[in-house]
């Protein structure tokens, strides 16, 4: 497989190079109308965002327009709150713990959900169920579930003698966190499994055929044929689940809104809670801006594995 | 494959166009939508009565108001909890409406931003309505807003199981952990109440931090621990659920509904729903005192109409005329019976109670309640956080009841 | 057999995934709209809530599906030709690019939507169709471009090279042979950029001023007062919400199944 990419990229180097002037122009148009889309859409908010975290930004801003500049202050201030150091490991804890398990859980289904059985397609879209429910609905209902007297999981818990005592999923700080990871956790599944399974389904059987000749299956097959495949969709998946990960907002908020105290607190609800609990706008950019920054450290690590995955 | 390019490229040249707009100036004045002149024919009114039945009894007070002053409305409602972030995008692109109802503790904040008009210069006043709503909605010796109808939080008990276990509606905080811990049983907590990390939990906090002779602007005193005290006694005791961190004041319901809580701290808003579950025999007392000789005092709820600044002065005068008309003795009396709320002006009171018995004791509670901005104006909210987050503390354990304000504060 | 074993295994794991889904059901037959008091199975189920969503969320859940599908081909037109060029062209521009459109997905939705307020305001986009759709396309288009080009980077380069040795031109072997190869990374872009329409509340809170134009997402709010929650209908609205948008998931699934990827590669 290796040997056939290279030869292939060589050989459309040579082709490009010919058409190179001729084809210019539809290259521009190719990329064009995305262009002034994300342009258009991102381009005022990201400067608005950056501009507001170097101000004074509060409630009476929207009304007057005035906000005076105040260089880092905003960023020392964050920095500084009791609140932050907690916030990072929490938010670190999250998002690890999110990624960690909805991309192993979801790789898993999607090889399984890859074996052809009677009902697997239909299987693998009802999947996707959870992602249809408005996020105020999915998180009331886990609310209840996790209730520590009348959640059903308790209840079936203690039904079947696997704890003596009801968990407080949700009422204990050292147990919130990890309730908040798990339901997280299934909101993100259908995503890896669909994205995942699509990248598998790319893969052609020949190679598997080819493999099996040459004795890899089960193990082998995974280690040798699936996993370098899928490797660029696995990449993105994962990149994508970071990004969306670590400024998850609404699920937290629906389920500890935080608490109980503040042991659910991340970067985003802290960020949240600067901008529209204590109208410190100018710190909610700020810490939105730290979030950011984090990203584009994954990022660039993202770009440079695909790059290298181009050039192998 | 053609019509798919133009499409995109028409989205192109909308996004474009939608950048330059966006980046167009901010803070520049756009004009409110109006001729001037005194033949003003509508108004724009944006409040969070979003859900029935109370969207449409609200539009029937302003429909009526409407006709009184001849003019049609157009209203915008939106979810609680999204309003004030709708009032400042309004706000920042000069597109506020006519008329703005604003939550009683956020009166004071949107005023100090300079936004909305003084009441006074418009020919309304706060005469004859109770001191503390008049405190919550007035900033710096002007008038805001003005709230027809208010509410306030108090004690609900389930009749049947407090015959049951012989038990009467406690009058002292003794008797309220005594009573709570005898209907306990499995299955069943005898108190609920909210506690939650949200400026809710402060609010329910609020009956006994303040009939303790707590104070918000000195939350390190005995009067206010004591207090906190109660509700982790109650916590700790078993008489109240550990969930109690996480309920809402809805959740809260539901567990007295659902038989899981044979009493609640709750407002008459949820009346309607216990009604609707007769086998619930219910009733409301003030909420309990800490020792006999002091009176029970619980925070105003209920939200203010308030005028935003126009720069079309007949719009802004029919405006507070308009609000002016919501506040009537009729409309404050006709909004008070639909909803289970209670008139603003302290000569209403007694007709009200004789009308609806039901509303006795949150009637009797108003008479003595203090606004939660009376005495902090714009910083309450920086208290009310520390105050949830004091309860959190102590509730979880994290801290003990003495040290739980002091490290809420960051101290 | 073995198959049928696939079977029953892929539903055991589909119904530990969907349990919080029945609870929710559940929940929608209950009176009271929760689960406090409830069994394994609504015994006493009401209708109550259904027959007020079905009353009052017709007409939000038809703006819904428009919504959706409009963010889905405005967002493919848009992404599609551009992941192409990312994935085959080489150029730094590409890696500016995609980090770009990375960082595209870190800014608050918040701010995006005060942004996009503002500018609604000023063309009159406020309260329509096409400002939903064009707002929801700020998640569409990256999230495409990122999953298509990461698909488009395996396409045999061959096949292109094929077509344009015979004369085509770069669009047209892009639209003859690209497009066809790519249905089913397309189709799995789409299903989510759908998704992300579907589940929105935030643009849709932010950009509409009064009742005509209203989402599901939003319309499901009239439950949910500021004091008083009828979960209820809450949950009863969700519940009947999710079913056409499944059909039409299933539908979708069902065209990649028969579509002729395989034949296409070979």
């Amino acid at each position: 497989m290796v040997t056939l990419t290279r030869t292939t990229v060589a050989g459309r180097e040579r082709v490009r190079g010919r058409r190179r002037r001729g084809e210019d122009l539809t290259k521009i148009l190719f990329v064009l109308p995305a262009a002034v889309a994300m342009l258009a859409l991102f381009g005022y908010p990201v400067v608005k965002n950056l501009l507001m975290s170097l101000q004074d930004y509060t409630l009476r801003t929207f009304f007057t327009g005035e906000a005076p500049w105040i260089g880092l202050q905003n960023y020392s201030a964050v920095v500084k709150d009791q609140l932050f150091s907690d916030a990072m490991v929490n938010t670190a804890l999250f998002t690890i713990g999110s990624i960690a398990f909805q991309f192993a859980i979801g790789l898993a289904l999607a090889l399984f959900f890859r074996q052809r059985f009677p009902l697997g397609g239909l299987l693998r879209s009802l999947l996707l169920l959870p992602w249809l429910l408005p996020l105020i609905v999915s998180s009331a209902t886990w609310r209840s579930i996790l209730e520590q007297d009348s959640g059903i999981l308790n209840r079936s818990l203690l039904g079947l003698h696997v704890i003596n005592d009801p968990v407080p999923w949700l009422n204990s700080p050292s147990v919130a966190l990890i309730a908040v990871i798990g339901v997280n956790i299934w909101i993100g599944i259908p995503f890896n499994v669909t994205l995942l399974y699509s990248g598998l389904a790319e893969i052609p059987d020949e190679l598997y055929e080819a493999g099996q000749l040459d004795g890899a299956t089960g193990w082998r097959a995974f280690r040798y044929i699936t996993w370098p495949n899928l490797r660029s969709v696995a990449s993105v998946v994962l990149m994508l689940g970071v990004v969306y990960t670590i400024k998850v907002l609404d699920i937290i908020l629906g389920l500890t809104g935080g608490g109980p105290a503040n042991a659910t607190q991340t970067l985003a609800t802290q960020s949240y809670e600067k901008s529209f609990v204590d109208f410190k706008f100018g710190q909610g950019a700020a810490l939105s801006n730290i979030l950011i920054a984090i990203s584009f450290v994954f990022a660039v690590f993202y770009l440079r594995s695909t790059r290298r995955a181009v050039d192998e | 494959m053609i019509s798919k390019r133009i499409a995109a490229a028409l989205a192109g040249a909308t996004t474009v166009s939608l950048l330059l707009a966006a980046c167009g100036d901010n803070g520049g004045g756009s004009q409110s939508s109006s001729s001037s002149g005194d033949s003003v024919k509508s108004l724009t009114i944006l409040d969070y009565y979003n859900n029935e039945p109370d969207k449409t009894l609200v539009q029937k007070g302003l429909d009526s108001c409407a006709s009184t002053l001849g003019i049609t409305i157009k209203r915008e409602t939106v979810p609680g909890e999204t309003l004030i972030q709708k009032v400042l995008q309004q706000a920042s692109s000069k597109t506020l409406p006519d008329v703005l109802m604003l939550d009683n503790p956020d009166v004071q904040q949107i005023a100090a931003t300079g936004a909305l008009a003084p009441l006074n210069d418009l020919g309304l006043s706060g005469d004859g309505v109770i001191q503390g709503m008049v405190d919550a909605t007035s900033y710096q010796g002007k008038l805001y807003g003005l709230a027809p109808v208010t509410n306030t939080i108090a004690l609900f008990y389930n009749k049947d199981m407090l015959t049951e276990a012989g038990v009467q509606p406690p009058k002292t905080w003794d008797e309220l952990k005594a009573a709570a811990k005898k209907l306990t049983k499995p299955g069943r907590y005898g108190m609920a109440f909210n506690a939650n990390a949200t400026y809710e939990g402060s609010w329910q906090f609020l009956p006994a931090m303040w009939t303790n002779g707590g104070d918000e602007t000195d939350l390190n005193t005995p009067q206010v621990t004591e207090a906190l005290q109660l509700w982790t006694d109650l916590v700790q005791s078993g008489s109240a659920s550990k969930s109690v961190i996480n309920w809402t004041q809805g959740d809260v319901n539901d567990q007295f509904i659902a038989g899981k809580a044979a009493m609640m701290v709750n407002g008459p808003w949820q009346i309607p729903a216990l009604n609707k579950n007769p086998k619930i025999k219910w009733d409301v007392v003030t909420f309990p005192l800490n020792k006999p000789d002091q009176k029970p005092v619980a925070p105003l709820g209920g939200e203010a109409w308030t005028v935003p600044l126009n720069k079309d002065q007949a719009k802004e005068q029919k405006a507070a005329d308009f609000v002016k008309c919501l506040n009537s003795d009729e409309n404050e009396l006709a909004w008070a019976k639909a909803r289970y709320t209670i008139p603003t002006k302290t000569a209403l009171l007694d007709e009200y109670v004789k009308e609806v018995p039901s509303m006795k004791a949150f009637t009797e509670q108003v008479k003595t309640a203090r606004s939660r901005t009376g005495k902090l104006g714009d910083k309450w909210p920086a208290a009310a956080k520390v105050i949830y987050q004091a309860i959190q503390l102590a509730l979880t354990g994290k801290a003990s009841v003495q040290d739980a304000f002091k490290q809420a504060s960051g101290g | 057999m073995r198959r049928t074993a696939y079977t029953v295994i892929g539903v055991l794991i589909l119904c530990v995934m969907l349990f919080p889904v029945y609870w929710m059901l559940n929940a929608s037959l209950q009176p009271s709209g929760n689960t406090l008091t409830a069994g394994f199975l609504p015994l006493h189920p009401t209708f109550s809530g259904y027959k007020r969503a079905f009353d009052e969320q017709g007409g939000n859940l038809v703006t819904s599906v428009i919504i959706a599908v409009g963010t889905v081909v405005l967002s493919l037109a848009i992404a599609t030709p551009c992941a192409y060029a990312l994935s085959q062209f080489r150029s730094r521009w590409v890696s500016i690019g995609l980090l770009a459109i990375l960082i595209s997905q870190m800014i608050p939705g918040i701010v995006i939507a005060n942004a996009l307020y503002t500018a609604y305001e000023r063309i009159g986009l406020l309260n329509s169709i096409p400002g939903l759709i064009i707002a929801n396309c700020s998640s569409g288009i990256p999230f495409a471009i990122l999953i298509l080009r990461s698909f488009m980077m395996s396409l045999p380069p061959s096949l292109v090279e094929a077509a344009r040795v015979d004369g085509a031109g770069l669009f047209r072997a892009f639209v003859a042979i690209v497009l066809p190869i790519s249905k089913n990374s397309l189709i799995t872009a789409g299903l989510f950029s759908f998704l992300f329409s579907w589940s929105d509340f935030l643009f849709a809170l932010t950009l509409t001023t009064k009742g005509g134009v209203r989402p599901v997402t939003l319309g499901i709010y009239q439950y949910l007062g500021t004091q008083v929650q009828n979960w209820n209908a809450v949950m009863a609205t969700a519940v009947l919400s999710a079913i056409p948008a499944i059909v039409l998931l299933i539908a979708a699934q069902k065209y990649i199944a028969a579509g002729a990827i395989g034949g296409a590669v070979k």
